[in-house]
Formats: C-alpha cells, sequence, structure tokens
C-alpha cells in the first residue's frame, strides 16, 4: 500500500507539468484555435534560466548574457526571471509566428509551431552548460507521512501550483467579460471585433499567462524532475494528449487528465519492476501511454472536437504536378553521378545521405503535400524499415534486393496503422497523433533493450550476383558501387513516385487535399486512398531507412529520433513540400546531407545546424509558404508571362 | 398532400420512399416520397430553408437519413457516399465545390478513373492517364478552358464544371443543386437546353433552382418543398396554378 501511494506521489511532480501544459493548451486554442506544439519547449527555457541563475547567477539570452549576481542568485529572484523567461518566449511565438499565421492552413500553423520548439530546444545545449547541470532545490525538502508512505512536500507544492492555475485559468474564461470574449473569439472572430473587442490582445494575454504559469510550474518542479536538455520539449505530448480527452474545452478535465497521466506513468515504472511483468514492456512502455491515449481520444470523440471556424482558411501551397522532362532527369542524374564520381570521404558519404534524405523527403512530399495528411512521423517508418532490416540481413539471411522490400512493407504496415486516424480527423490533430505516434516507436521499439541486442541493430552488407555493395571496402568510407545502388533504388522509386504524382493517384490525392466532401461525390474512397497515401509514403520513408541502415552498417538509434524527423520536416518545408523538386533540395539540406557536410566539415559549425534548420522552417512557415522551389517557380513563371505578354504587344 | 402523384407502371430509375433528416431537434425532411424516370427532368423548387439540398445531401449520403433510396432496383441507403456516386447517382454542389489544384479538364477525369490500387498500378505501370476529354466538357462547352484552373473561370462557368463532372462516366441520374446561380439570362436559357440534352440519352435529372423561367420551362414534372414536406407535385402548367404553392411562396396560409 505504501509503495503504491509512493509511486502515485513521484509521479506528482511531472503530472504536474502535463497538467499546467494542457490546461495552458487548451486556453491557448480557446484564444486562438492554435495547437501549440512549442509549448513543452517554453516550460523548458524557463526552466534552464532559472537553473543557471541559481548556480552561477547568469541571466542567459538568447543572444548575449548578462551577470545579475556574484554566485548564485537568491532563489525567489532565479525563479521569477525564469518564470518571466518563459512568459516572453510565449508572447513572443504568438507575436512574431502565430499572429500573423492566424487565417493559414494548418499545416502551416503546425510546422510554425513545431518550428518554434524545435528552435528552442536547438538554441538550450548551445547557450547553456547541459552537462552536469543540477536545479538547485527551489521549495522546502521535508517529507510528511501519507498513508504509510514518505511523500516529498515539494511534491505536493507544485501538484497544489499546477490545479491553482487550472482553477483560476478556468475561472477567468468562465467568471470574467475577457474570458467569455476570448471564448467568443473562438466561435467567430470578425463579429467579436466588431463588438469592439480585440481578439489579438486577447490572445496575447492568453499566451502570456499560459506561458508563465507553464514555466512557474516547470521551474518549481525541476528539481524533482531533473535537469534536462530535451525532455520538457516532448511533455508537450502527454500535455496534447490530455488536452484532447478534454476535448479542447475543459481546461480543468485536461488539468485533471495531465496529471493522471503522470501518475498512471509511474504507477507502470512500478509495475515493470515486478517479475510477473513482460520484460519487453519494462523499457518505454510509458511513452506509449499519450499515443494510446491520443489513438482513444480522438476515436471516440472525433469530429465533436471542435475545429476553428471563423477566420477565412488560406489555401494550402498550390501544387503543379510534375511534367514528363526527361532532360531535366537526366541532368539531376548526370550531375549526381558525377558528385558521387568526385567525391569521396565525408563528402561522399553526404551526397549518398542526401539521396537516400530526398526519398525520405519525397514520402512526406506524396503524404502532406500531396495529400494534405500533416505526418510527423517520417523518420519513425524510416526506423521501422531499417531495424526490420537488420533482424532479416542477421537472422534469416534474406538477400538484397528482397531485404529491402520485407522491411518497407513493415513499415508500409505501421504507416496504415498510425493513418487510420486520419479516417476521422485533419489537420493539427492528424500531428498530435503521428507525433506521439513516432515518440511511441522511438522509445518503445527503438530504444527497448529487450528488442536491440548489446552489440546493437547490426546489419549484413548487400550483395547482388556476387557483386558486393557493402558501404566500407577496406579505408574507404562509402564504396562507389554503394553509392551507384542507392542512386538506382531512389532514382526508380522517384521516376515512380512522379508517374504517380502525375496519374491518376496524384490526382485523387489532390482532389482529397482540395475538398474531401467534394471527392466522395465524384466517387473517390477517401478513406480508402488516405489510406493508400500512408502505405505508399511509409513504403518510400521504409526503404530510406533501409538505405540508411546499410549505410552505418548497423542501426543507429540516432539516425531515427523525432528529433531528426522534425527536423527533415522542416527542410521539406522549407524547400517546397508540394513538388518533387522540394524534395530533391530538401535532400541536399536535410540532417548530415550535403549542407550539413558543409556546416560541419568546411565551416565547422556542425552543432548549429538544427538551430538554423529551425529557424530557417520559421521564417518560411512565416514569410514565404511555397519554400524555396516555389518562390523560384513563380518567379520563373512571372518572367515568362513578362516575356509572353512583352512579345504580344 | 394534393394528388397527381403519378402512377406509372414498373419502378422509376430513381426512387427516394420517406426520406426523413432530422438535425438535432430539427426536421429537415419530413417523409419525403419523389420519384425520377428514365429520361425526365424534375424540379424541386420550394422558399429558403424548405429542405432541397438537406434532401439531396440525404440522398447521396451526405447526411444521416432515414428512409429509401432506391436506384434502378438498387438499395443505396446504406452505402458511404462514394459508392453511391460509382452506383451511378451523381451531384452538384451548391458551392461548387471544384478541386483548385485540378484543372478543369482533370476535375472532371478523376470522377471516371480507375481508382486506388488499380489506379496506383496503371499509373506506374500502364499508360499515361491522359486520355481524350470527357464528352460532358464538350456538352457544356467548357473544352476551351480544359487546361484552366477553376479560379480563372468565372462563377457561373464554375458552376459548369461541377455539373460537367457530375455528368461524368455516365452517371444516370444527377442531382444539380442551383447550378444556373450566377449565369446571366441568355446563359440560363442555353442552360436550360443543356438540361434537357442531359436527359435525352435516357439520364434521370432532378435540377434545383430559383430561376422559376428555367425550372417550370424545363422540367417535366415538379415537386415543391416547404418546411421539409412536399406540399405538391404535377406538371409545371399545374404548380403554375396550385394554390398551396402560391401561399408557400408568398408566405400566406393556403386556401382550402
Amino acid at each position: 500500500m505504501d509503495q503504491l501511494v509512493l509511486f502515485v506521489t513521484l509521479g506528482f511532480a511531472v503530472g504536474a507539468v502535463y497538467a499546467v501544459i494542457a490546461s495552458s493548451l487548451v486556453a491557448v486554442h480557446a484564444a486562438t484555435g492554435v495547437l501549440n506544439f512549442a509549448q513543452g519547449s517554453i516550460a523548458l527555457w524557463g526552466v534552464w534560466v532559472a537553473a543557471e541563475l541559481g548556480a552561477t547567477g547568469t541571466l542567459i539570452l538568447p543572444i548575449g548574457s548578462v551577470q545579475i549576481a556574484d554566485g548564485p542568485a537568491p532563489t525567489t529572484v532565479a525563479v521569477a526571471i525564469g518564470v518571466a523567461s518563459s512568459a516572453l518566449v510565449a508572447l513572443l511565438t504568438h507575436l512574431l509566428v502565430m499572429r500573423p499565421l492566424r487565417s493559414a492552413p494548418a499545416l502551416s500553423q503546425v510546422v510554425a509551431s513545431v518550428g518554434v520548439m524545435l528552435l528552442i530546444v536547438s538554441l538550450v545545449p548551445l547557450r547553456f552548460d547541459t552537462t552536469g547541470a543540477v536545479a538547485a532545490p527551489i521549495l522546502p525538502s521535508g517529507t510528511i507521512e501519507v498513508l504509510g508512505a514518505q511523500v516529498a512536500v515539494a511534491d505536493l507544492i507544485v501538484l497544489g501550483l499546477a490545479l491553482t492555475v487550472a482553477v483560476l485559468l478556468a475561472a477567468y474564461f468562465r467568471f470574467t467579460r475577457w474570458g467569455t470574449a476570448t471564448r467568443a473569439s473562438a466561435e467567430d472572430e470578425t463579429a467579436l471585433r466588431l463588438t469592439g473587442w480585440s481578439p489579438d490582445r486577447l490572445a496575447a494575454l492568453v499566451w502570456f499567462t499560459t506561458g508563465a504559469a507553464t514555466g512557474l510550474v516547470a521551474v518549481v518542479g525541476s528539481p524533482s524532475i531533473g535537469l534536462d536538455p530535451i525532455s520538457y520539449t516532448f511533455y508537450v505530448l502527454p500535455g496534447l494528449a490530455a488536452a484532447l480527452i478534454a476535448r479542447l474545452r475543459s481546461v480543468l478535465v485536461a488539468a485533471a487528465a495531465g496529471l493522471a497521466i503522470g501518475v498512471f506513468q509511474s504507477l507502470l515504472m512500478m509495475m515493470s519492476t515486478y517479475d510477473f511483468w513482460p520484460v519487453w514492456a519494462q523499457a518505454g512502455f510509458g511513452e506509449t501511454v499519450p499515443f494510446l491515449i491520443v489513438m482513444v481520444a480522438l476515436f471516440v470523440f472525433g469530429r465533436s472536437i471542435p475545429e476553428r471556424g471563423g477566420v477565412q482558411t488560406l489555401r494550402m501551397p498550390p501544387v503543379r504536378p510534375p511534367r514528363t522532362r526527361p532532360v531535366y532527369a537526366l541532368v539531376v542524374v548526370a550531375a549526381t553521378v558525377a558528385a558521387i564520381l568526385l567525391t569521396e570521404g565525408s563528402w561522399r558519404f553526404g551526397v549518398v545521405t542526401s539521396i537516400i534524405m530526398m526519398l525520405i523527403a519525397l514520402s512526406l512530399v506524396v503524404l502532406t503535400g500531396y495529400l494534405g495528411q500533416i505526418s510527423l512521423a517520417a523518420m519513425a517508418f524510416a526506423g521501422t524499415g531499417g531495424f526490420v532490416l537488420s533482424r532479416v540481413t542477421t537472422e534469416y539471411g534474406v538477400p538484397f534486393p528482397l531485404s529491402l522490400v520485407l522491411p518497407a512493407l513493415a513499415a508500409t504496415v505501421l504507416g496504415v496503422i498510425v493513418g487510420i486516424p486520419a479516417l476521422r480527423i485533419r489537420g493539427a490533430h492528424l500531428a498530435v497523433v503521428t507525433l506521439a505516434g513516432a515518440l511511441a516507436i522511438q522509445t518503445f521499439v527503438f530504444g527497448n533493450p529487450a528488442f536491440t541486442p548489446y552489440e546493437g541493430n547490426l546489419i549484413e552488407d548487400p550483395t547482388l550476383f556476387g557483386l558486393d555493395l557493402g558501404v566500407r571496402s577496406g579505408t574507404v568510407l562509402t564504396t562507389t558501387s554503394f553509392a551507384l545502388m542507392v542512386l538506382v533504388v531512389v532514382g526508380t522509386l522517384t521516376w515512380a513516385t512522379a508517374r504517380l504524382m502525375r496519374g491518376r493517384t496524384g490526382r485523387s490525392f489532390l482532389a482529397i487535399r482540395s475538398n474531401e466532401r467534394a471527392a466522395a461525390s465524384v466517387g473517390i474512397d477517401v478513406a480508402g486512398t488516405k489510406l493508400l497515401g500512408f502505405a505508399f509514403s511509409a513504403f518510400l520513408a521504409g526503404i530510406g531507412g533501409c538505405l540508411i541502415g546499410y549505410s552505418r552498417g548497423q542501426l543507429s538509434v540516432e539516425s531515427f529520433t523525432v528529433f531528426v524527423g522534425l527536423t527533415l520536416l522542416c527542410t521539406v518545408y522549407v524547400a517546397g513540400i508540394t513538388s518533387l523538386a522540394g524534395a530533391v533540395v530538401a535532400g541536399l539540406l536535410a540532417p548530415l546531407g550535403v549542407l550539413a557536410t558543409f556546416l560541419e566539415g568546411t565551416l565547422g559549425v556542425g552543432h548549429l545546424y538544427s538551430l538554423i534548420a529551425a529557424i530557417a522552417l520559421v521564417v518560411t512557415a512565416v514569410l514565404n509558404p511555397v519554400g524555396i522551389t516555389g518562390s523560384v517557380r513563380q518567379a520563373s513563371e512571372h518572367l515568362i508571362h513578362r516575356r509572353t505578354t512583352r512579345a504580344q504587344l | 398532400m394534393p394528388s397527381s402523384e403519378h402512377d406509372r407502371g414498373g419502378a422509376a430509375l430513381l426512387e427516394i420512399r420517406d426520406l426523413t433528416v432530422r438535425y438535432g431537434g430539427v426536421v429537415a425532411n419530413d417523409g419525403v416520397n419523389l420519384a425520377i424516370d428514365r429520361g425526365e427532368v424534375v424540379g424541386l423548387i420550394g422558399p429558403n430553408g424548405a429542405g432541397k439540398t438537406s434532401l439531396v445531401d440525404a440522398v447521396t449520403g451526405f447526411t444521416a437519413a432515414d428512409g429509401e433510396v432506391v436506384l434502378d432496383g438498387r438499395r443505396l441507403d446504406r452505402l458511404p457516399p462514394h459508392r453511391r456516386r460509382r452506383a451511378g447517382l451523381a451531384r452538384t454542389w451548391q458551392a461548387g465545390e471544384l478541386f483548385a489544384d485540378l484543372t478543369v479538364a482533370d476535375n472532371v477525369a478523376v470522377a471516371v478513373q480507375r481508382r486506388g490500387w488499380a489506379g496506383l498500378v496503371a499509373d506506374v505501370l500502364g499508360r499515361s492517364a491522359r486520355t481524350a476529354p470527357d464528352p460532358s466538357l464538350e456538352m457544356l462547352g467548357l473544352l476551351d478552358d480544359a487546361d484552366r484552373r477553376p479560379d480563372e473561370l468565372s462563377l457561373g462557368r464554375q458552376r459548369l464544371v461541377g455539373v460537367a463532372r457530375a455528368l461524368a462516366g455516365g452517371s444516370s441520374v444527377v442531382l444539380l443543386d442551383e447550378p444556373a446561380a450566377g449565369l446571366d439570362t441568355d446563359e440560363s436559357e442555353a442552360f436550360g437546353d443543356v438540361v434537357r440534352t442531359m436527359a435525352t440519352s435516357g439520364r434521370g435529372v432532378l435540377l434545383i433552382d430559383h430561376d422559376m423561367n428555367l425550372v417550370l420551362n424545363v422540367c417535366d414534372r415538379v415537386y415543391v418543398l416547404d418546411f421539409g414536406r412536399v406540399i405538391a407535385c404535377g406538371t409545371p402548367t399545374e404548380i403554375r396554378a396550385d394554390a398551396a404553392v402560391v401561399a408557400a411562396y408568398l408566405g400566406e396560409e393556403p386556401v382550402a
């Protein structure tokens, strides 16, 4: 009994952070219609600012720093400034990023808030000394006895804070005129404007307040939760799960659900110490909880979760299906072959990685750019491919190229499973499901010692008709034969994909993207076609994952983290998510690709890569939603148009 | 109900029986019976909010409804919308709802092409999906606009694209929800001829429109809907003379 109580209370600190994130998400959604993926990152920044102040008295800003005390700053000062920085980050996110996008398509809003999330999480290890940092205690360290267990007073206080925040937020929305006006803005922003309120100011107030509240609970809870350069960022997922349970309506239900998730995860931890608990479920099982909850919540509540009406939604960036231009294709292939033959060492490795990443980028272009389904799970599908590849080559000796196909089919199955919720939900909610799914796969499958042998997931080199296609040979880092094999595989699939996008399949995808009702009314099976899109996209990503696996000689989990997946989404969006050319450019820009090699090897600033990617994403999302390739095309269409009109004069 | 419920031998091409649609406590359609024969143009009129669009939504499967929808002897009322379309029951939308990213030709072609896995295999291995334009484009005079995108056309012509899309693939019944809105008088008259042409091949047409001239000139029979019920049904001549119809449109108590 006392052990049960102990584990329940051990979940309080994390549960409190989930709870405050969940209630903040509901509040921000009510005020602006945005699902803020960056809410966890907002907490992360405040936690580190407070910790650094508590340790050295230095106030770290995104650029520069201020020494405000010789030696550790007083606890109250550290907490207050930490909370204030969270609040400011939230306010800036609203003013600079989300407000300009208030009438943009869900895709732009999702990628922009994902961009802010990545921006902060990339900035933290650059600005703070994250090795060995410890959060100084903030609250009294005593314990009290509850039902025979020693419970930390600090955890109870953190819990109390989170619940107080939720009650105050709920009271604000229910009992104040400002709160009522904010709720009204979710119904109809224009009408509210006509009655003399400013929805923008109301929204800014909510962003600022929830930012401060999230910062407060996270900072105060951090000594008990621990300092970590990433984890707070992904606390947004349990937060989102809880917010969805509350149907994005009730702040109080969201807070309660967040707390329950924290406690439940803690109880799972306790269960995993028992003998009867299966070994495979000992690690990472807690992280699958948000995913399962999100799936169930969205399936049960489905359409009853409000999507915001009001301001007219801008269209997704336009799509121009690829035309058959063998000349261009030949030029690209020739340039790639030249790049392979003329490079060596890490540069050739960068070229090959770019080719592979292009294929995974293409899977996003198909699914998100063409079919309009926002997926944050591409790298998880790729990782699944690599994971299965390791099994089929080392344990069953499946020969190449069948060894590519089988794992890709496994990824396909997973893609369909993650795609099933897309039959009932769309937009930002779908992004939540895919992100939760990706995190669940990462921690439960890739990071689970029960599935990964001690020596790692080794992968045997591919051979074809006695020809060694292995990536390494003696001191050669990347063999020509391997690079050419990758080019052939990726080239063939790209050609097939281009035909699909130009053909009937692309047509039905675009029809569904622009109007699902109308698509059904012309006889398109919307559900089936969506699943087809998820399946095909996951297949491409799965092949890409196998190729990454072959290029490493073993499955490196680090290649397939959610973090890499989100960074890849950044590059694809920046390059242009609606075109084949966008995928090619994204490959060049992708993590570990040519640009990354250039930053790392030539400029020596490889550690800035994800920060640059995140900034580029945010700027692109706000200012140039068609991406690099889109603006190049617009410029050239403009030129051609001018030339033809001038010729007519 | 005023009589003139036609009694013709055999089942009609499309039979709607006892169709009821409820939105919460509001009854949008209340036990509607309606039939469309082969080669027949049937009008559906009624004041705003009478339940015309809700009827089309229910028949095509976009709104849950009680009652039967039978096309050529086959029950469709349990099928999802895309299966009803493939069975030959097509519709247009009041708001157009064209596919903004597809050209006019592709807006129509997407309705007739092979789909799903078959389409996927055909795309990769088979011949190009660029086929000859569907005959409906020519019928509606849209051939010149085939390569344009919908937002480059006037609203009236966008409606026509919607009509072409519904005709494509040889649908046996089309439900036209205010297809002539946005057309000027001449265009509207020309459109009347097109509607007659649609029906000559044995297709059944349901025409909903506020343009009384168009409806009464083109249709073989006209149903009048008010507060979700059919209050009259008959030939255009009968409808013109029907007291209940006049009352519904002028808002007076019907003269018994």
